[in-house]
């Protein structure tokens, strides 16, 4: 168990896995966000991310896409939700948020790197 | 499902289905590998597929009765490549539908597309109003409505 103590999601077509790294916390996304409504499982763990890193002073998060194949619009929405939160936090409380994409996976070529605009200085892609 | 081929020239897929999300994911796959035949670029093949993928997300959303209809033409000769969907929808689809799109079609592509999607995230409606923005943006392609009476169609052409 990390140490956010945040449970694993695990449905039929996406597991996202979250564990401590030596920097943080790190998020894996695996398989394929492509439901009619994503936010049903992105944002209360998005939620509880955003809160339990603030909470422990976590100054890095890792959100790892390597292995996702597809994510729809509405997660796109999803994902920069969660970017936005850092818009509305004190300096104290900020956080580092790292994407790490697979440039073999075309959509994320072209959409993970626009992810740095929503919020200057809070994302960066690598 | 019907793959053909109108003229020894000019490919394309025709895909008729009633309105299940579960068919998306299907027809998302089949598509790419039918382009990964017809056309060398694998990136454009990618691009294309995602495009598909998000104008039957709304076919399959918005449309009213049971039909959800999508089809991409390949055309050899200029490397073209259209890809629509023909639906029938409600006047309040419609009316977002046309108001999306004069928006975003205001801005350049990844100006539109960034502020969808802050717009879509603070928003409290649930509301995402982020894929059409999304296609025009990852694929550079022209995006394009029509309405009659109330049937829908929309498109992007991908150079
Ligand atoms: N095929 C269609 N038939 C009827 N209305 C449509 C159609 N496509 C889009 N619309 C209308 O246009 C709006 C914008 O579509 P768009 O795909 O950009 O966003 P969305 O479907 O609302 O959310 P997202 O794609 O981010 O999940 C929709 O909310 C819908 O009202
Ligand atoms: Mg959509």
């Amino acid at each position: 168990m990390n140490r956010l103590k945040i449970e694993p999601v695990v449905e039929e077509r996406i597991k996202i896995y979250v564990d401590d790294s030596p920097q943080g916390v790190s998020i894996r996304f695996v398989g394929d966000i492509d439901m009619e409504d994503p936010s049903i499982i992105l944002d209360p763990l998005f939620d509880k991310i955003h809160e339990g890193v603030i909470k422990l002073g976590v100054k890095e998060v890792s959100a790892d896409f390597k292995e996702l194949n597809f994510l729809n619009s509405s997660g796109i929405k999803g994902v920069a939700k969660w970017i936005m939160k850092l818009s509305e936090v004190d300096d104290d409380n900020k956080y580092v948020i790292k994407i790490i994409h697979n440039k073999d996976i075309t959509w994320q070529v072209t959409s993970l790197p626009t992810l740095t605009f929503l919020v200057p200085g809070a994302v960066q892609v690598e | 499902m019907a793959v053909d081929k109108k003229s020894s020239k000019e490919g394309y897929i025709e895909l008729r289905f009633g309105p299940r999300w579960k068919y998306i994911a299907c027809a998302r796959s089949f598509i790419q590998n039918f382009l990964a035949i017809s056309i060398a670029d694998q990136t454009r093949a990618d691009k294309i597929a995602m495009a598909a993928s998000e104008l039957l997300e709304n076919a399959v959303k918005y449309a009213s009765g049971d039909d959800t209809h999508i089809l991409v033409n390949v055309y050899p000769e200029t490397e073209k490549i259209r890809v629509q969907v023909i639906n029938k929808a409600s006047d309040e689809s419609i009316k977002a539908l046309k108001q999306v799109y004069g928006k975003i079609s205001d801005e350049n592509s990844l100006d539109a597309y960034v502020s969808q999607m802050k717009e879509a995230a603070l928003r409290s409606d649930g509301k995402s109003q982020l894929g059409l923005a999304r296609i025009r943006y990852e694929t550079g392609g022209d995006l394009q409505m029509e309405i009659k009476d109330n049937v829908v169609r929309v498109m992007i052409d991908i150079g």
